[in-house]
């Protein structure tokens, strides 16, 4: 069984005094989604890179606390910056997407039904024999994607894997996670896109300056404490403006069933 | 007058694979325009040709009265400003201000005049307290700002920002609407502020800031039109790629007065129609 426990860790980036993460403790399971939210800097890309076993390993900086993970599959990261991460050893779209499943030395045919699999689920079977340095910016953010689940993770960590993503592409993103979710994947993502969230995730945690200032089902993101501190969805922002009364819906839908009753 | 943009018949392809086709468009000076349209559609290539970093194949970039064709990136940097999608590959001087300076002193604006165009745009993003600090201290959401700054300082009559809200939390948004909103010189359109063109897939923001709407589909221009107009349309917007932003879907499935678009109004509709009930 997937699992990723992070007991009250608190990290520092190399040669810094104040911690990026301070006393933080989390649990995933396999087939959950977590949600990361919080302003600029409040250690939501540091707890993917400690959750991905990249802080400190490869980053420097020092951790206390424990962080253990178990799993029938590798931990992999998608990083808010897509194109460092391509392999540079690939001329195809589809070379790219096999080259994090043989490096795990998987066997042949196993990497092309992987690879396969993940080109249809990233929509990209247009585009497997282009050069990915002639993609476009969210051409090669779903390259990305793919290559990271063609290595079949069983903890998925998302650092703003929309960022570049078209409306519908990023639509058929967030399904896709809760398809992963389904099939057993532990996933952690930290996104902006707030109002994504209510559809797809199982938990949120809201970081404020490297600590957990609160944490519950995505009905948070309709709470008083999240629309104050611009961490709400717009439909909650929106009823709170208003000045009409708390519990403020959470999504459109939820807006319009009390816009019925009233 | 003179249009701040003119595209007349543009063509480019890279390669084979033709990437614009006959693309042309006209933005008046201090228009707020989005360019919208699916992933590889051809936006960012259009800020290439804009820019003057490439030239079309066929067809004519018209910057003011300036054919691209016949001048330099550097030269058109009096007139675009831009932000690139990855811009942290802006960035390299010692200290923000410094950084922010480089595009005006480059184009040999006065000392003082420089400072004044730095102090404008940092201030512009509220970024005063960070004028000291390497760009490289900064979290990555501020220096996406700190790129954007170097560009508010050239005070051009056309800036060219793609994806500027990528990576950034709402906040921060809002910070970029308003000193976007302010450069171009909010009521009335044409009066000597800066014309936008503002490519995103952020169209929550693009309804705060923007009010025309150009979509690139396949490389043609595909509309033009309002883009209250456009978010009111939700199955022509999706054969485009795009999708109808929260608070223009709240405002149809309540039906909300003149289907606002903007965050604030919705919320002041929504108050007038609510209208004193304790629960609506």
């Amino acid at each position: 069984m997937t699992r990723l426990i992070l007991e009250r860790v608190t990290f520092r980036y190399p040669a810094t005094e104040a911690p990026a993460l301070e006393d933080v403790s989390l649990e995933v399971k396999g087939g959950e989604v977590v949600a990361l939210v919080g302003s600029v800097g409040a250690g939501a890309s540091t707890l993917l890179l400690v959750a991905g076993d990249l802080a400190p390993r490869v980053v420097g900086g020092r951790l206390e606390g424990r962080v253990s993970f178990d799993g029938d599959g590798p931990r992999a990261i998608v990083l808010p910056t897509p194109w460092t991460q391509l392999s540079g050893m690939a001329f195809t779209v589809w070379d790219e997407v096999a080259f994090g499943p043989a490096n795990l030395g998987l066997p042949r045919d196993e990497i092309s039904r992987q690879v396969d699999q993940a080109v249809v689920r990233l929509d990209l079977e247009a585009l497997t024999s282009r050069d990915p340095t002639t993609l476009s910016g969210g051409e090669l953010q779903r390259v990305i994607v793919a290559g990271i689940l063609a290595m079949r993770p069983a903890l998925l960590l998302l650092d703003e894997p929309t960022a570049e993503l078209d409306p519908v592409g990023a639509r058929t993103l967030w399904k896709l996670v809760r398809t992963l979710a389904g099939e057993g994947t532990a996933i952690v993502v930290a996104t902006s896109e707030l109002d994504a969230l209510p559809a797809i995730t199982d938990r949120v945690v809201w970081l404020e300056r490297g600590r957990v200032a609160a944490t519950g089902p995505a009905a948070l993101l309709a709470s008083d404490a999240l629309v104050v501190a611009n961490m709400g969805t717009t439909v909650a922002a929106v009823w709170r403006a208003a000045g009409l009364p708390a519990p403020y819906p959470l999504t459109v839908a939820h807006a319009a069933q009390r816009w019925e009753r009233r | 007058m003179t249009a701040a943009l003119r595209l007349d018949g543009v063509s480019f392809s890279y390669g084979v694979v033709q990437v614009l086709a006959d693309v042309s468009l006209v933005l008046a000076p201090g228009e707020r325009v989005a360019l919208l349209g699916r992933n590889g559609a051809g936006k960012s290539t259009l800020v290439r040709l804009v820019t003057g970093l490439a030239r079309p194949a066929a067809g004519t970039v018209w910057v003011g009265d300036w054919d691209t064709r016949d001048h330099s990136p550097d030269v058109l940097a009096r007139r675009v400003g831009s932000v690139f999608q990855h811009a942290d590959q802006q960035l390299f001087a010692r200290t923000l201000e410094d950084d922010v300076a480089f595009g005006p002193r480059a184009l040999g604006f006065e000392r003082s005049d420089v400072a004044g165009r730095v102090a404008r745009a940092l201030d512009a993003l509220e970024l005063g307290a960070q004028a000291r600090e390497h760009p490289y201290d900064l979290p990555p959401a501020l220096r996406k700002l700190a790129a954007l700054a170097g560009a508010l300082a050239l005070e051009p009559a056309l800036l060219v920002l793609d994806e500027p809200t990528a990576g950034l939390d709402r906040a921060l948004r809002a910070r970029v609407t308003r000193a976007l909103l302010e450069r171009a010189g909010r009521a009335g359109a044409g009066g000597g502020g800066a014309a936008l063109l503002v490519i995103t897939h952020d169209l929550t923001f693009a309804a705060e800031l923007l009010d025309r709407a150009l979509v690139l589909d396949r490389g043609r221009l595909a509309c033009d039109e309002s883009l209250a107009g456009l978010l009111g349309a939700a199955a022509r917007l999706e054969t485009l790629g795009l999708l109808r932003p929260p608070v223009a879907e709240l405002s149809t499935a309540l039906d909300l007065p003149g289907r606002p678009i903007r965050a604030a109004d919705a919320a002041r509709v929504l108050a007038r129609v609510a209208g004193g009930r304790a629960d609506p």
